[in-house]
């Protein structure tokens, strides 16, 4: 305490024009004229340029304290950009789907997938419409990409289809550029194949594989895949394994087609058949 | 103390009043250019009290031309406070031997060039005038003007005890 005393007697001079200064230059800065306003700038200009000095000198503890801020911040930032994203790619899944529904003159029913599976030999979907949603079995199921398959069970809210991976399922079907006809269907090991195709047809890797007029279930033209692959199965007939224009693995919505088969085309066939 | 104190702030009242009313007469007509009495006494004072009387001394006859000229509040109270601050650095007090007459003359012209450069290059900011000008004009002649006025006093001090150091 005596050493403090003793060290503001010795510099007692140099507190006291501080003081003084101080106090002048606070009337000074109080006056509002136009000197002041130009030294009101240069005193601005000065301080910031010793404040832009000091601030390049790093403050530990503060950059702490940032650094926390920001990796928070940046899981917060990392959520809201992944949920976007999922938002993003609904958006664009239901706007094709909207635009398939515009373009479906025969009307159809959205619903959504709750249920699927796809490594069995008779795979099935379940959807979120059924019964009074209008759903009637043998309906077709679709997506804006091509044919998934047809309901084959309905409850009052839910509908289960079979999709292509079904070895139940039997599509009439064409390749779209030669007009070739074939049974599209799921060989139970993994490939859907197209069959019945004479080992002559004109069918290439790359040609699309569509339903044809000829099926009684489902609309022609609906694509169903694209050929990757055409050999011999026996003397007679081609072995042609198609790639799904439906990607079922990331499938979350579908179309179900209000087309029903032609009743008076089925009975007129039957008859003839039994004859 | 408090004595000296009110016998300084006495005369630098005088010296105010006729900083004010009566200096017009010796002013250079062009630039009205005038000897400074009050930062004379203050470097005086200075002088011959030190650092501390000359701060207070500074300060309060540079409050008090602030106040009667109204222009510009705080500006001569800087310029007198720093000036009062410097002249003490030659104070007699802390000497054993006096200072001849024209260092002397030099102490006033050297601490009224500071006065009035602070005091001159902020009144001006803001203006057309040059620094250049500015120096020529209102520094260099006022702080001559004032040290030849001072220089006359210096001529005229006596050589009792108390000025023997300062003469």
């Amino acid at each position: 305490m005596k050493t403090i005393g003793l060290l503001i007697l010795r510099i007692k001079e140099y507190l006291i024009l501080t003081l003084f200064v101080v106090i002048s230059l606070v009337l000074i800065f109080n006056n509002d004229n136009t000197q002041i306003r130009f030294l009101r700038a240069f005193a601005i200009g000065f301080v910031g340029t010793l404040q832009s000095g000091v601030s390049a000198v790093p403050n530990v503890f503060e950059l702490q304290n940032e650094n926390k801020y920001l990796r928070e911040k940046n899981i917060e930032l990392a959520n809201e950009v992944a949920a976007l994203k999922e938002a993003k790619l609904e958006n664009i899944r239901l706007s094709k789907l909207l635009s398939l529904k515009d373009k479906n003159v025969l009307g159809v029913i959205s619903a959504k997938i709750v249920n699927k599976s796809l490594v069995q030999t008779r795979n099935t979907i379940t959807i979120n419409a059924g019964e009074n949603d209008s759903i009637k079995i043998n309906m077709p199921v679709v997506t804006d990409d091509g044919l998934v398959g047809k309901i084959v069970g309905v409850s009052k809210n839910y509908s289960i289809a079979q999709i292509l991976y079904n070895k139940d399922l039997r599509i009439s079907a064409k390749v779209q550029r030669s007009r070739v006809d074939g049974i599209f269907t799921y060989d139970g090991v993994g490939s859907l194949i197209l069959t019945n195709v004479p080992k002559a047809a004109d069918v290439n890797p790359g040609d699309l594989i569509i339903t044809s007029d000829y099926s009684n279930l489902f609309p022609a033209g609906i694509p169903l895949g694209t050929v990757i692959e055409t050999g011999n199965l026996d003397n007679l007939f081609k072995k042609i394994t198609v790639k799904p224009a439906v990607n079922f693995s990331i499938l979350e919505e579908v179309f179900v087609v209000k087309n029903l088969p032609s009743r008076e085309k089925y009975e007129l066939e039957k008859i003839f058949m039994n004859k | 103390m408090i004595v000296s104190y009110l016998k300084y702030i006495a005369i630098v009242i005088l010296l105010v009043a006729i900083q004010k009313t009566l200096i017009w007469l010796i002013a250079l007509s062009n630039y009205n250019i005038s000897p400074d009495l009050v930062i004379l006494m203050v470097i005086y004072v200075g002088i011959a009290r030190g650092h501390i009387e000359g701060l207070v001394i500074g300060f309060v006859s540079g409050l008090m031309i602030d106040v009667l000229s109204g222009s510009f509040l705080g500006l001569s109270a800087l310029c007198y406070t720093i000036t009062g601050f410097i002249a003490g650095y030659f104070c007699v007090k802390e000497r054993e031997d006096s200072y001849k007459k024209y260092f002397l003359v030099g102490i006033v012209f050297l601490c009224a060039l500071i006065a009035n450069t602070i005091y001159f290059l902020i009144f001006y900011q803001g203006s057309p005038i040059t620094v250049q000008n500015i120096f020529l004009i209102y520094i260099l002649s006022t702080t001559t003007y004032t040290t030849l006025v001072g220089s006359l006093f210096i001529l005229f001090i006596k050589d009792n005890k108390r000025t023997a150091y300062i003469g």
